[in-house]
């Protein structure tokens, strides 16, 4: 007796594994076995059960609702950043399309042009206010030399003052040290193109009684042996004539913005004009 | 009577708990920690009476009834729990946090088993089924998580008679 008060809670125990086991195998072996004690269970617990559930369903709402505004703010994130990256590409894709167009141009203008003609890039201007020239990426290594005449598809552009082994420097049409043997379109006078100290460019030299009026066109003459005869300078906005004196002057607009200029063609002397400007 | 009141009403929510609002959550997986194998620890190193291992006999049995599973498994697997806890802490100084966690991701871990080898036993697990290893560990480790706070509840049950019947 003693032992078995001593060990009851173990003897108790070893009891209700033997009624486990005995259980597992009726309930295992003779499925469905419907256990009362279970089923009263069930109901009294049904009522719970739902009320929990519930709370469980609430607690997911709350949590997915939380997940969904973490993942949209992930989204929105990665949103911007495409955005911001298609932006980039719609700029660049702005950008080729641009140089397209110009060397698409210069291209056209190339096949009106004979003789030995180099493309170049203008990679740098002239900071100060008194020297318009710009620099552009071909030198006496690529044949460039001083004095070829270089051209834009919309005109003249200036000629090579200086080149060096992988540059050259230009001097623009509206550089005061600049001249141009040119002719009017409409009247065939003549003259020379030069630039004036503030920017600016004037046909000089053209004879008092020359037919020369506003919105002539000027051209060059190609008899100064440096640029082709025949391309665009320009176009007289303004004449001046003097009450004295032999002769008078327009001041012309060059065709070329020579202020936006990208690209460039670099002629020699040989180089004709085969179809002129209409 | 406190004591048993108390530990009913934890025994009675953690049924809850474990077969309602773990399932609802939506983390993904469903983590379903053993929340009456706690309870079972916790009478296995407070409570040495007869009463004490009927009440874990109760726990297996209410699971078995709520949970669906065949009548007697979780039962077996918690009186397995229960006697192995009473021999330990029969032996070892079982009375700090730490080993007390231990002891529940260890018992977890036993009642898996207890209840895995009668369920084969009887031919009611053929291996196509049943938790992973992975899932077993994680569920365990998940019951001893929880264990602090619920032992934090069940010390109101402790009454001043402490460990009797040894």
């Amino acid at each position: 007796m003693e032992f078995v008060r001593r060990n009851r809670v173990l003897l108790t125990a070893g009891g209700l594994l033997l009624i486990s086991l005995l259980l597992s195998s009726v309930s295992i072996r003779s499925q469905p076995y419907r256990d009362p004690i279970g089923q009263l269970l069930l109901d009294a617990m049904a009522p719970f059960q739902v009320v929990f559930s519930w709370m469980g369903r609430g607690v997911g709402r709350v949590w997915s609702g939380y997940i969904d505004v973490v993942d949209a703010r992930r989204d929105t994130q990665q949103l911007h950043e495409q955005v911001a990256a298609l932006q980039s590409e719609l700029l660049r894709l702005g950008e080729l399309e641009r140089e397209n167009a110009r060397l698409t141009d210069l291209l056209a203008f190339r096949s009106r042009l004979q003789g030995v003609a180099y493309g170049a890039h203008v990679i740098a201007r002239d900071p100060g206010p008194l020297a318009m020239t710009l620099t552009i990426d071909r030198g006496e290594r690529d044949q460039v030399r001083r004095g070829m005449a270089v051209l834009a598809p919309q005109g003249v552009v200036g000629q090579i003052a200086e080149a060096s082994h992988t540059a050259a420097r230009v001097v623009l049409l509206t550089d005061h040290n600049s001249g141009i043997d040119a002719i009017i379109q409409r009247s065939r006078a003549r003259g020379i193109v030069q630039g004036g100290m503030d920017g600016s460019c004037y046909m000089n030299y053209l004879n008092r009684d020359a037919d020369v009026v506003a919105g002539d066109r000027v051209l060059t003459s190609g008899l100064d042996g440096i640029f082709p005869k025949g391309v665009l300078i320009g176009e007289v906005v303004d004449v001046s004539r003097r009450h004295r004196g032999l002769l008078q002057a327009a001041v012309v607009q060059p065709s070329v913005a020579l202020d936006r200029l990208e690209e460039v063609l670099v002629v020699d002397a040989t180089a004709q004009v085969v179809e002129p400007p209409a | 009577m406190r004591a048993a009141a108390v530990i009913a009403l934890v025994a009675g929510f953690g049924l809850l708990v474990q077969t309602t609002l773990f399932h609802a959550l939506p983390f993904g997986f469903h983590p379903s920690p053993d929340v009456l194998v706690v309870v079972c620890v916790f009478l296995g190193l407070h409570r040495h009476t007869v009463g004490a291992a009927l009440g874990a006999f109760m726990l297996g049995y209410l699971q078995d009834a709520a949970s669906g599973s065949p009548i007697g498994l979780n039962a077996f697997g918690m009186v397995v729990v229960y006697v192995l806890v009473y021999l330990t802490c029969r032996r070892l100084w079982v009375d700090n946090l730490v080993s007390k966690i231990v002891l529940v991701f260890l018992a977890s871990c036993v009642k898996a088993v207890a209840v895995l080898t009668v369920s084969a036993l009887f031919g009611a697990f053929n291996g196509e089924w049943g938790p992973t290893p992975s899932s077993l560990l994680i569920n365990a480790a998940l019951a001893a998580l929880i264990a602090p706070p619920l032992f934090g509840l069940l010390n109101g049950a402790r009454l001043p008679e402490g460990r009797v019947a040894r």
